[in-house]
């Protein structure tokens, strides 16, 4: 990185709000990517981001072209990842099939995460019969197993992404009110909260502007670590049926059509393994990172 | 004249950060026999850290060099760890500043002070829990059976630093270093705190070694002073002679600390790049 | 300037401050002292509002005091608190957390009110836009009393705004609040657990134990008296 860049924004007395913050994330990102494990799985996640962004350019064949008489054929020059029972090459298929997988966890993601902290702000700061009443709401969701809970909620919902989103955020979202809720009752009673208090600062500033920027962080590395495991739930409700319907490519739905034939044609239910394997492992070495990063207990 | 019971000569403690390396002790030497010492200094002097060079508590990036660092006359710098078990808790120990974080919380005190003596010393349980009881009225309290059962929470700030005190007393080390320890304690009680002490170490013939911001309290209580600033000793002299001392930072120490009786209109302060300048990097 | 009248405040079955009066002058000092537990944190507390229940009769300037406060008090009575290391927020630049109570008062100007801030409290610019974990616990200590002195309040409440510092840094902390009430003509109250600095800044002390105030007097007065309260001299 050019020197004086690097000067400008480690300078010790900055000439703007901006610089200094700037000069912040840089060292930031310097420590988070100073863990070579991390660096890996952001490597990894972003290849697979590109891979479903860029699956058209990338993808060989159209995803739900059927050859029947090329069907499960192992790996090859011709179709590098073999194809599947309806003769669709896989490796066309995995890379289509990264889009479902990432919507569902970038949806679910955006929504858990917000309301989450919605939640568990109010209800740590309020207190009283709000408080009450909100953590046991959020108890009833934790209360039942995540994913027989989003099972059921998709089987009553319907199959189709959409349903797999709602049934997965749903099911999601209690861990981080809980979170957030014990983040704001330590900050509740600290000294720069009152500070603010006594400067005669509505509540809603209070809340938007001084608590929540300090409960981000333990949210986003909750959620990445989250993440991994949400794809698994994906995957899972797709090996069920009750993701994205067929004849759209999901990884989840491709490993169980291919369940028959693990032994034979290990292909067509392998690959798709190891393609949310690979996800999940991304997601959870970029989460223990951020961990890492932004545990305020380390120096 | 006896052997000095600690020998510390030419002691450096570097720490090497990302940044750079930090030298928090800049060579050092001191003696001491079995008399009180304190050792004064402000945050950033490398007091505590130079002491705990001699229970070998400085670890990794913190590097410790010395020329000579004894204990009468073990060589401190040699130690593996397991000579190092025997040396402390067992002939230097150490008294923190809050007992509520340096006690087992999960334990009850007697409990602690009596594995403390087991740790050291081949005694059966029941002799243990004896001279444990015996210990706890050596500090003066009251109800040694009642603070025996009690957990460190249950007992006030003043009873925890001594069953602290009789926890470190009770394998009848040579040295007890006390780093701070009436700095979380209200005035009075940190005066009987201190006073136990003293009891203790003198009854004993032990050494003392009293780490402490407060100058006029070290004063009091201590034989001699060492004040250190920056990593450096820059001045060492009896207490009595406090008020006699020559060195630019102990007068402003001395100086700067408010005085009820006087109102003067402004406390002098420190000249921080004079004294800078008189101790280099 | 400051009445207090029979306060009493209680934390569940704890009755931590009985039946407690005094008066403050206008442009006086006045220093409250004593042990960790004798209410007299909980005093300035509940005088700036941070305690919910209390009984009594309080006023400030002439206006009595109800169970809640407002902007308009705020802009007259602020508070130092004693942790350099917790009263700023970490996550923000001086100049934003010096910059919050002009946003919320609505002052205009904010630029220069917030350069003459940080001169008076002996900091340069160059501190604007730190982070407070980049600050010295003296330096940050300077920011606080910033914080709270760039609406120009006319009242000062200072919960041991010293008792974290070095004696040397102490000393110039002290120096500087004395600087600043004559500048600005401030009332303080200034709690602390030390004697001798209580005795140094203010024109009169009360003595709390337990709750109570058992003991008025000018620092001279208490410097001669026997003191069997127990507290540091």
């Amino acid at each position: 990185m050019n020197s004086s860049l690097t000067a400008w924004l480690l300078a010790p007395a900055p000439a703007s709000r901006t610089q200094a913050q700037l000069g912040r994330v840089y060292l930031g990102l310097r420590r988070f990517f100073s863990n070579p494990l991390t660096a890996l799985g952001v490597t990894v996640v972003l290849a697979v981001v590109a891979l479903a962004v860029l699956a058209p350019l990338v993808a060989p064949q159209d995803p739900l072209a059927q050859n029947l008489p090329a069907r499960l054929q192992p790996p090859s020059a011709g179709h590098w990842l073999g194809t599947d029972e309806l003769g669709r090459d896989m490796w066309s298929r995995i890379a289509y099939g990264a889009r479902p997988t990432l919507l569902i966890v970038a949806l679910v993601a955006v929504i858990v995460g917000p309301l989450g902290l919605a939640v568990g702000i109010v209800a740590g700061f309020t207190g009283g019969l709000l408080d009450r009443v909100l953590m046991r709401l959020t108890d009833m969701f934790m209360a039942f197993p995540q994913l027989v809970l989003a099972l059921a909620l998709a089987a009553a919902l319907g199959a189709g992404l959409a349903n797999a989103v709602i049934a997965i955020a749903v099911t999601s979202w209690p861990p981080y009110a809980r979170l957030a809720r014990s983040e704001t009752l330590a900050l509740r009673n600290s000294d720069f909260i009152a500070a603010i208090r006594i400067q005669g600062a509505s509540r809603l500033r209070m809340l938007l502007r001084h608590v929540l920027p300090l409960c981000l962080p333990s949210m986003l590395v909750r959620l990445s670590l989250d993440m991994a495991g949400i794809i698994l739930i994906a995957a899972g409700l797709g090996f069920l049926g009750l993701g994205t319907q067929p004849p759209t490519p999901e990884w989840g739905a491709m490993v169980a059509s291919g369940r028959d034939m693990i032994v034979d044609q290990w292909w067509v239910s392998t690959l798709p393994g190891v393609a949310i394997f690979v996800t999940s492992l991304g997601l959870n070495l970029i989460g223990d990172g951020l961990r890492d990063l932004l545990d305020p207990r380390r120096s | 004249m006896a052997a000095p019971l600690v020998t510390v000569e030419d002691l450096h403690v570097t720490f090497r950060t990302p940044r750079g390396a930090v030298e928090a002790v800049r060579g050092i030497s001191w003696t001491m026999g079995r008399e009180k010492l304190g050792v004064v200094g402000e945050s950033g002097s490398g007091k505590s850290v130079s002491v705990r060079a001699l229970l070998g508590l400085v670890r990794p990036p913190g590097e410790v060099r010395a020329a000579r660092l004894m204990l009468d006359s073990t060589d401190l710098r040699t130690l593996s760890p397991r000579q190092w078990q025997d040396v402390r808790g067992s002939r230097i120990t150490m008294v923190m500043q809050d007992p509520r974080f340096s006690l087992n919380p999960v334990m009850p005190v007697g409990v602690q002070i009596a594995e403390a003596l087991r740790a050291h010393r081949r005694v059966s349980r029941r002799e243990a829990q004896q001279r444990t009881l015996d210990v706890l009225a050596s500090v003066h309290i009251r109800d040694p059976a009642r603070v025996f059962a009690a957990y460190p929470h249950e007992l006030s700030g003043g009873m925890g630093q001594r069953a602290m005190i009789a926890m470190m007393l009770i394998a009848e080390p040579e040295l007890l270093i006390a780093d701070e320890p009436t700095s979380a304690l209200d005035g009075s009680v940190g005066a009987q705190v201190l006073s136990v002490m003293d009891e203790l170490v003198q009854r004993r013939g032990m050494g003392l070694i009293l780490i402490s911001h407060d100058l006029d309290l070290v004063a009091r209580f201590c034989d001699r002073v060492l004040i250190m600033y920056r990593g450096r000793i820059v001045e060492t002299l009896a207490a009595t002679d406090l008020a006699q001392a020559r060195h630019p930072y102990t007068q402003a120490l001395l100086a700067c600390r408010p005085r009820l009786g006087e109102r003067r209109a402004a406390l002098p302060v420190m000249d921080r790049a004079a004294l800078e300048a008189l101790t280099p990097e | 300037m400051i009445v207090v009248d029979q306060l009493g405040v209680r934390f569940g079955a704890h009755q931590a401050v009985r039946d407690v009066s005094f008066r403050v002058a206008a442009g006086e000092s006045y220093g409250l002292v004593g042990e960790s537990g004798s209410g007299k944190s909980t005093v300035l507390r509940a005088l700036v509002g941070l305690v919910a229940a209390w009984s009594g009769q309080m006023s400030v300037g002439g206006e009595a005091l109800g169970p809640h406060r407002n902007r308009a008090f705020y802009r007259q009575v602020q508070m130092v608190f004693q942790d350099p290391y917790g009263s700023l927020h970490p996550r923000q630049t001086i100049d934003r957390q010096l910059g919050e109570p002009l946003a919320i008062h609505g002052l205009p100007d904010r630029e220069r009110l917030k350069l003459r801030a940080l001169e008076e409290v002996g900091l340069g610019a160059d501190f604007r836009f730190r982070f407070p974990h980049q600050l010295s616990g003296g330096q940050r200590q300077r920011v606080a009393i910033a914080r709270a002195i760039i609406t120009r309040p006319r009242v000062l409440l200072l919960d041991e705004p010293t008792s974290a510092l070095d004696v040397s840094i102490q000393a110039e902390i002290l120096n500087l609040l004395r600087t600043l009430q004559a500048r600005l003509g401030l009332t303080f109250i200034l709690v602390s657990h030390d004697l001798a600095v209580v005795g140094h800044m203010c024109d009169r002390i009360g003595v709390m134990r337990e709750g109570t105030l058992i003991h008025e007097a000018a620092p001279d007065d208490l410097a001669n008296a026997a003191i069997s309260t127990g507290i540091d001299a």
